[in-house]
Formats: structure tokens, C-alpha cells, sequence
């Protein structure tokens, strides 16, 4: 396989916005990734975009109707979606066409447009079920995602506070990024633990927003990567997973499809020890318990032990393992497939020194950036590192 | 080897019925905004020029897809609401296999000025023949009527 770094990165403000196609978001966030990386259309060999379900933007096959934003038009052009697992999955479709040579450099452009589907985008969620077993009971992800926090909270005896410290840490993480739509330096765990409850133990301030917007990347074969900078950010490894749809035989503790998607790319970027060896992470965070699950995920600490680090200030942007010091989606926002922007365009801005006032402190090498999807199942992981 | 049992009553196996129900606001985006603003004040249509190719989009475009660049305001420009058709049907049946009421003479309509076509209906007796080259404008809803969108325009007709 070739080398592949990472070369330009883009992203939109995330918010509801009413104003722009689905077509117009994705021309931002290319655009702003063809002008970092210092390329034109013409320098593209291949497009991959990444969007999850139609259902959102209320477009069939809506990877077509988006390709003339995302420079796609004429081009070798691809669209993969794994639900939520997209916005780290694309990245991962865009390496592969560089490291299996055929392509010099990819782009790939991460789209989702929430804000069509109304009265709520939790709308089409209503969807994604088993017809016959579940579908007849009318759950929705927020209740079924409260039956995985309290799974894990009662399993590890962790208290709600402790949860409720990532929300605060990724909301006042958001603050430095120019695309957040909920940052917030003064929040509090009181704010957390006093804001609407929606399905018990998940509050308001628990979860991530949805939202409207873009990113995108542009991938490079090692052959080509001195034309455009000397100082790359390699992919150095890729995983992905995903655990059966019958979620109802799983513990639900502990996500063992993310540990399998995890162990695959360390062992492709020859990382042994990942608690040593990686320097800061991008854990998918659509609510505060998910960083802590998705953290003992990538083997980043043990079972039940990810809350006790982040109540003594391990994971703040200054500690010894920084998580989401984009802000994550708690902080920054949850536009499907394009936080892509938050777990994967990071580690590039982190690694590349270009994270501006979110740079982490301790000058990192490496990072693992991780999304998560479908009901409970699916798991995308990358490991990038510093040249 | 052929599957000779054959099921097509759909209520026949055990079954549990379900919709797919989601409702959509579809914005008409940032070009799109510009384009039926002005279509809801005038009888003519707005284009936008890539300056660097120099291909006329329309529908207006915010970007050029080919060199990748944004149109800046000064390069929209007004058009009539006419064209010339590049080709067509004269659809009998609906999506369900139901015959229409009224054929619907469907065309692909080549915008005077512009380097693009736009899907529209035809109002014409010339059913089921090539209308290639027919010269066409369009036939707008009355101004106060205007909603901003495709439908403002009823349909284009022969001139």
C-alpha cells in the first residue's frame, strides 16, 4: 500500500442553515480545503463523498444531486454512508484510493443538511429499525441511547456528574472554533444536571445538537506530498467495524465493535500500546456518556475508568490525553457525516499546527479520530501522525 | 432452474403495516433565493457568467462546477424567459401506470443567452413529434400570484 497524507481541510459553521443547499454547503467546505492545500479542481483524480441518510436532506441518492458541489462533476465519484460512522468512514474511503495507487489525490467532502427534515430530523430515525421488532414500539434513538447510559453508568457505578463533565469540557473546548454552534465558556455540571430531561438519565445539555454543514479533505500519495508541503501529516492506520443489528444480544457496556475497529488501525499504524503511544483523541461525542464509552472503546483506558480520568483533568485540552479539544460535537455541533470535521479534519489541524486558539499545548504527534453509527453497531477509526 | 410459486397478494403472509412518514422544507438555497426574488418581481429570468470559463449558467449557479470558483454579483445577468426546445416527450401515463387526463408534452428548453436548458411543460396540440428547434417563452403565473418557486411558470409555449 502507498503512503497517504493529509493536505487541505475545510468546514462550514455548523448551525441550522435554511440559506444553502445541501450543493452550496459542500462547495464552501471544498473550496476552503482546495485553497489550504494550495490545488485546483483539475489537481483532484478522485472524489469520495460522505453523507448519511437521505432521509435528512429528503433526497433520493442525494450523493448525486450533491457531486457538483464537492468538485465531483467529471470525475471518478463515490458516495459511502454508514449512519453515523460516516464522517470518519469517508476519510477512511478517501485513503484507500490513494494507498491502493489508484488515485494521486482524493478529495472527500462530508455533507449533511438536518434541517430539511421536519418537524424534527429524529423524524427519519423513526426509520432505521427492524420492522417487524421494533418498529411496532415506536422507540427512538435518545430512549435507546438512555437504555446504553444507564447500562454503563449502573455497570461502573458512575455518577451522573461525571458524565455530565464531558458536556462542560467539549462546550468550553468549542470556544476556540470559528464553526461552533454551541460553544459555551461559562457552562457548568450544575447547567447539565438541571436542563430538561428527555429520556432519564439523558438531559438536554447531554446531547449534541443537530445541525446543518460541510468539511472536507484532500488525500495525497507519498510520491506527490513534497509538492505541496514539507512538513505532511500521514494516515497511518484505518479501521472499521460493525456489530450485528440484533443489538438487543449485546451487554451494551462496552463497545466492543469500536475495540475491534480500534485494534485494526493501531495494528496497521504499528501502535502496541495506544495509551502510551497516542498523544490525543477525537472519540465520537453525540452525548457526554459516548466519549467515556467510546474512550475504553480505543483502549485509551480501562472499563469504567475513562469518567475518573476526565474528572482529574486527564482529557482537558492541557492534560495528559487531550479528548475532543475541537469541542467534539457536544461543543462544535452534529451534522451527521460532516463531523468529519471535528474527528478527523482536527487531528490534521492539531498535527499540522493549525489548530489556532484550540492548539493543543504539548506539541502531539499522534491522534486517533472515531465516529460511531446504525443502531449502536457501527465504528470508524484513523490514526494519523505528525511527518 | 425457475421459482414456480409465485405469492401476489401481499397480504397473505403475516404482516405488520408501516409508512415511511418525514416531511421536508427545501430551501431554495443562496442562487436559488436570488433567482426567484427576481422571478416574483419580473417576466425574465436570472443567469449567473463563470468568469473564468465563461459558461452561463441557468438555473443560476453561486459556483462554476468546472473551475471550481465562485460567481461574483457582477456577473449575473437578465434574460428573456425564452428558449428553443432540444428535446421532448408527450407522456401519456403517470408514475402509477395510470393513464393522464390530458397528455403532458414534457421538454428540455435551451434559455436564449445561457449555456444551459431548463425542464418545462409545453402547452401545444403537437402531440407525440420531435419539437426539436420549436422556439418557445415561458407563460408566468400573474405577479401577484408569485409564490418563488418552478411553479410560478405554468409552462412555456410556441411564440
Amino acid at each position: 500500500m502507498n503512503d497517504v497524507a493529509i493536505i487541505g481541510g475545510g468546514m462550514t459553521v455548523f448551525q441550522r442553515r435554511l440559506k444553502e443547499t445541501g450543493k452550496e454547503l459542500s462547495y464552501l467546505a471544498t473550496k476552503m480545503a482546495l485553497e489550504e492545500a494550495g490545488i485546483t479542481k483539475k489537481d483532484i483524480d478522485m472524489v469520495v463523498m460522505g453523507s448519511a441518510p437521505d432521509a435528512f436532506d429528503g433526497i433520493h441518492q442525494k450523493g448525486e444531486n450533491l457531486l457538483d458541489g464537492a468538485a465531483g462533476a467529471g470525475k471518478p465519484y463515490v458516495r459511502v454512508f454508514n449512519g453515523g460512522g460516516t464522517g470518519v468512514f469517508a476519510p477512511i474511503a478517501g485513503w484507500w484510493h490513494v494507498a491502493s495507487g489508484v488515485a494521486d489525490i482524493a478529495l472527500v467532502v462530508c455533507e449533511e443538511k438536518m434541517g430539511n427534515c421536519y418537524p424534527h430530523p429524529q423524524t427519519a430515525f423513526r426509520h432505521i429499525w427492524d420492522p417487524i421488532l421494533d418498529r411496532p414500539l415506536s422507540p427512538n434513538l435518545v430512549w435507546l441511547f438512555a437504555m446504553e447510559m444507564n447500562r454503563y453508568m449502573t455497570k461502573y457505578n458512575i455518577k451522573k456528574e461525571d458524565i455530565a463533565r464531558v458536556a462542560v469540557k467539549n462546550k468550553r473546548n468549542a470556544v476556540g472554533h470559528p464553526c461552533a454552534q454551541l460553544p459555551d465558556e461559562n457552562i457548568t455540571i450544575e447547567d447539565v444536571l438541571n436542563s430538561e430531561m428527555m429520556a432519564w438519565p439523558v438531559q438536554r445539555l447531554d446531547i449534541s445538537p443537530p445541525s446543518d454543514g460541510a468539511s472536507a479533505l484532500i488525500f495525497c500519495s507519498k510520491d506527490k506530498v513534497r509538492q505541496f508541503t514539507d512538513d505532511p501529516v500521514w494516515v497511518d492506520g484505518v479501521g472499521w467495524n460493525i456489530d450485528s443489528t440484533m443489538w438487543t444480544n449485546r451487554d451494551l457496556s462496552f463497545p466492543r465493535y469500536v475495540a475491534n475497529a480500534a485494534r485494526m488501525a493501531y495494528k496497521m499504524a504499528g501502535i502496541h500500546n495506544p495509551r502510551k503511544e497516542i498523544d490525543f483523541a477525537e472519540p465520537y461525542d453525540p452525548f457526554d456518556y459516548k466519549e467515556l464509552h467510546h474512550m475504553e472503546g480505543l483502549l485509551l483506558c480501562n472499563k469504567g475508568e475513562a469518567p475518573i480520568l476526565t474528572r482529574e483533568g486527564v482529557t482537558e485540552r492541557d492534560g495528559n490525553m487531550p479528548m475532543c479539544p475541537s469541542g467534539g460535537l457536544l461543543g462544535v455541533g452534529n451534522p451527521i457525516a460532516a463531523t468529519m470535521g471535528q474527528k478527523i479534519c482536527e487531528l490534521y489541524w492539531q498535527l499540522a499546527g493549525k489548530a489556532g486558539k484550540r492548539q493543543i499545548p504539548t506539541d502531539p504527534m499522534v491522534g486517533v479520530g472515531q465516529a460511531w453509527g446504525d443502531i449502536m453497531q457501527m465504528a470508524t477509526v484513523a490514526v494519523l501522525r505528525r511527518g | 432452474m425457475t421459482f414456480l410459486e409465485k405469492q401476489t397478494d401481499p397480504t397473505t403472509p403475516m404482516h405488520w403495516t408501516g409508512d415511511m412518514q418525514a416531511d421536508y422544507f427545501y430551501s431554495n438555497g443562496v442562487a436559488g433565493d436570488r433567482f426567484f426574488k427576481h422571478l416574483m418581481k419580473k417576466d425574465t429570468f436570472l443567469a449567473s457568467e463563470c468568469p473564468e470559463c465563461g459558461v452561463t449558467f441557468i438555473p443560476p449557479r453561486l459556483y462554476c462546477e468546472d473551475c471550481f470558483c465562485g460567481i461574483p454579483d457582477d456577473k449575473w445577468v437578465e434574460v428573456k424567459a425564452q428558449g428553443v426546445i432540444r428535446t421532448n416527450t408527450t407522456a401519456m401515463i403517470d408514475a402509477h401506470n395510470e393513464p393522464l387526463e390530458e397528455p403532458v408534452v414534457m421538454a428540455l428548453i435551451e434559455i436564449d443567452d445561457t449555456d444551459g436548458a431548463m425542464l418545462g411543460r409545453i402547452k401545444t396540440d403537437m402531440l407525440g413529434m420531435d419539437l426539436a428547434g420549436l422556439m418557445v417563452k415561458a407563460k408566468l403565473r400573474p405577479r401577484k400570484d408569485r409564490e418563488g418557486t418552478m411553479k410560478d411558470i405554468l409552462y412555456f409555449e410556441p411564440y
